[in-house]
């Protein structure tokens, strides 16, 4: 009787690993509630309770003006990467979502008709969205979204350990390595890079490719015009194998999570930091000293910031409540809600902005100027992992990794992402 | 009412046919018996429709994606036949992923039932607080893993972690690394936290089989001038080998079908240096959306567990019939 319960359990145990990875149930759901007036928002999981909190205040305004009901929903980014489409495919899903922005998220969402088309309600409703953000949630000439927050990639720097050593902000490759030599000697780590998490390693090679071919040079590596195992991306990852050579890093960046190196830039270990827009809350939180941010160099110059878009709402095709839907993507369209993710998410909205009378810190003050600048037509490079398809990010990711851990030369790394591209 | 029987046997006379009057006993026999079948099927009904809904049906379903090419979107894939399985025996990730399944099955094996049965035998000889011990030694096992790989990646972190502060305090410093950055140590350093909680299961299982440990046959080893090491090859052991066998079962299963621990600590990577199967089914379904792909792999690694499964099972089964274990 044992062995048999055993034996069970056993077979039952191992059956189940064969059936993890079908996703045959559907999490969540409409609840059925059938209202027209409430509808459910899903949402990437906030950082912290405090930032939902004060989400659903802001949302009780709209609810109250309005009469519809929103009902919140969270998802850690990865589970909502695993159940999003199963969702919208089984016509159980939310009304209303956050995705993001780029062709390889909201894009392949579109592109199998499970995201309402926002054509129309962009001209009834008069939505002002910077050009080059809209076309991001464009698919066959049709507007299936509003883009989410402006991110741009680059490097923050502590200007009080700049202003002692007597540095200068690096104006090109030649000014970092000089740069990164001086801190270096007076025991400092010159750049705070955590590449445990994998997807770091995306934004690294986004922003030295950026500042190495701009904008243009990375619209041809998309597009398929140049190849990815181009000199220029050898290049690229070279950089970063040289400067884990050189000690420019922390040791084993590939053992640092993205929390301890936000740490290590924070507490003064580090005097610079090359990461996104998304962090400026955060530092002006918990950085104790000035923080000065420029794009990353590149080989002849100041560089370009690199950037994307993170998430913003979409429609689900399968709702039965798209007024009520449409009426609150409305008012997450508004310059009114966009000045109030700048006052309380410190993120960048994809439209203008009047920052006049906004309390806003110094540092977002200058990345909201750097952003209009950008849509007032200034070069601005891409952040590769919401442009490419999942193949070529996992390639990236794995490939800086190996790059890092010195596993893979930059030149197989260049192939791989190149083969990937390919698929 | 009933009458008396009769005190000498009377031809029958006619009436109903046997079984259709008064109920006699074998009548009252078959209807108990089926009043039982009954209620037996009521109880597993419960379970059947369970497991027909969270098992059968889902791996049938898994048999269906196999031989199709699906994306987590496209409700009609391409039927590719045997594709999966050809681009599986190419891909050179697969096999590296195969062979860390391999020194995870051997050391995450090996490893708990040694360090749990050594302990499990410590503690069987303590009597004074041994409850403490117990509890202590227990502990690993009832944390969540994700608590305990999350905890364990700060222990390994290379510049605040306790273990590189530990080696640098004791003159070890020149061995400090990033544990789990290091490709070289990152599957070893996972299995290390693995192995800790997996001995605590050894352990308590272990401990529970120890104390049915016939204490005569121990008393006559001893009489007969045996020392520690021979009790336990030729007296403990053999007692306990069916919960033994039972926990190396679980545990060596265990191998093949790891997956949070790792997924929690590293990811798979640093690339991809960590990844098992498990872990390679799971990003190749859902972070690259080959669905089809993903589940082909988890198939296998069902395939492979099985036979070990039931081998062991088969072990523990005919020790049970020559009469070993406590």
């Amino acid at each position: 009787m044992r062995t048999s319960v055993l034996k069970g359990l056993a077979l039952a145990s191992a059956g189940l690993l064969a059936t993890a990875c079908t996703g045959t149930s559907t999490p969540g759901g409409d609840e059925g509630d059938g209202d027209a007036q409430s509808i459910r928002w899903l949402i990437e999981e906030p950082e912290d309770a405090a930032a939902l909190k004060s989400l659903e205040q802001h949302v009780a305004t709209f609810e109250k003006d309005s009469g519809i009901e929103v009902k919140i929903t969270t998802l850690p980014f990865d589970t909502m990467r695993t159940v999003l489409q199963t969702q919208l495919r089984s016509g159980e899903g939310p009304d209303v979502f956050n995705w993001g922005s780029g062709p390889s998220f909201g894009g392949a969402l579109a592109r199998n008709g499970l995201i309402y088309d926002l054509t129309d309600a962009y001209e009834e409703n008069g939505w002002e969205i910077y050009d080059f953000a809209k076309e991001e949630v464009t698919v066959d000439g049709k507007v299936y979204g509003v883009p989410g927050e402006l991110e741009t990639i680059g490097l923050f720097y502590n200007k009080e350990i700049f202003d002692e050593l007597g540095l200068q902000a690096p104006e090109s490759l030649e000014d970092l390595d000089a740069v990164s030599q001086e801190l270096k000697s007076a025991d400092i780590i010159p750049m705070s890079v955590g590449d445990k998490d994998a997807w770091p390693g995306g934004h690294l090679l986004s922003m030295t490719l950026s500042s190495a071919i701009g904008s243009d040079g990375m619209e041809q590596l998309f597009s398929g015009d140049k190849s990815w195992d181009s000199p220029e991306v050898v290049a690229a990852l070279e950089l970063w194998q040289d400067y884990n050579e050189q000690e420019y890093l922390p040791e084993s960046p590939t053992s640092v999570a993205y929390e301890t190196m936000e740490t290590m830039f924070y507490t003064g270990k580090a005097a610079m930091i090359p990461t996104g827009s998304w962090l400026v809350g955060e530092m002006d939180d918990n950085a104790d000293f000035e923080v000065g941010y420029i794009p990353f160099p590149g080989p002849d110059g100041p560089g370009i910031f690199a950037g994307g878009l993170g998430s913003g709402p979409f429609i689900s095709a399968g709702t039965s409540k798209t007024d009520a839907a449409l009426e609150f993507v409305d008012f997450l369209a508004s310059p009114e809600h966009g000045e109030w993710t700048v006052e309380n998410f410190h993120t960048i909205p994809p439209q203008p902005i009047d920052t006049q009378g906004l309390d806003v810190s110094p540092l977002l003050a200058q990345v909201l100027e750097d952003t209009a600048q950008i849509s007032d037509g200034g070069d601005f490079g891409y952040n590769i992992d919401v442009k490419v398809s999942d193949a070529v990010n996992e390639a990236m990711y794995d490939g800086v990794q190996g790059v890092l851990t010195g596993q893979r030369t930059p030149e197989q790394v260049a192939e791989d992402l190149q083969a990937a591209a390919q698929e | 009412m009933t009458t008396a029987a009769p005190q000498t046997p009377v031809p029958p006379a006619p009436g109903p046919a046997r079984g259709q009057g008064r109920p006699t006993q074998a009548g009252s026999s078959a209807v108990t018996r089926k009043a039982q079948a009954r209620l037996g099927m009521l109880l597993v009904t419960p379970l059947m429709v369970l497991t027909a809904v969270f098992l059968v049906f889902p791996m049938a379903n898994a048999a269906y994606y196999v031989f199709v090419d699906f994306n987590g979107i496209d409700p009609s894939p391409p039927w590719i036949g045997l594709s999966n399985f050809t681009e599986l025996a190419q891909d050179p990730d697969v096999w590296a992923a195969f062979k860390n399944n391999v020194i995870w099955i051997v050391v995450g094996t090996t490893a708990p039932l040694v360090v749990g049965l050594a302990f499990a035998l410590l503690v069987w000889t303590v009597h004074r607080g041994s409850r403490w011990y117990r509890l202590a030694f227990f502990f690993p096992y009832v944390l969540p893993q994700v608590a305990v790989g999350v905890v364990w990646g700060w222990i390994y972190e290379p510049s605040r972690g306790w273990l590189n502060r530990a080696l640098e305090f004791v003159g070890l410093g020149s061995f400090t690394r990033g544990w789990l950055g290091d490709p070289d140590t990152a599957l070893y350093a996972v299995l290390g936290t693995a192995v800790w909680t997996a001995a605590a299961f050894v352990f308590i299982i272990v401990l529970s089989a120890l104390r049915n440990v016939d204490a005569d046959l121990m008393d006559a080893a001893r009489l007969d001038g045996t020392n520690s090491f021979q009790r336990l090859v030729y007296v403990i052991i053999p007692q306990i080998m069916p919960v033994f066998l039972m926990v190396t079962t679980i545990t060596l299963l265990g191998g093949f079908s790891v997956f949070d621990i790792i997924f929690v600590m590293t990811g798979g990577g640093p690339a991809g240096a960590t990844d098992v199967l498990g872990t390679y089914a799971y990003s190749s379904a859902f972070q690259l959306n080959r669905i089809s792909y993903g589940t082909t792999l988890a198939l296998i690694i069902t395939v492979l567990a099985i036979p070990f499964a039931v081998m062991m099972n088969r072990l523990q089964r005919r020790l049970s019939l020559q009469g070993m274990g406590a």
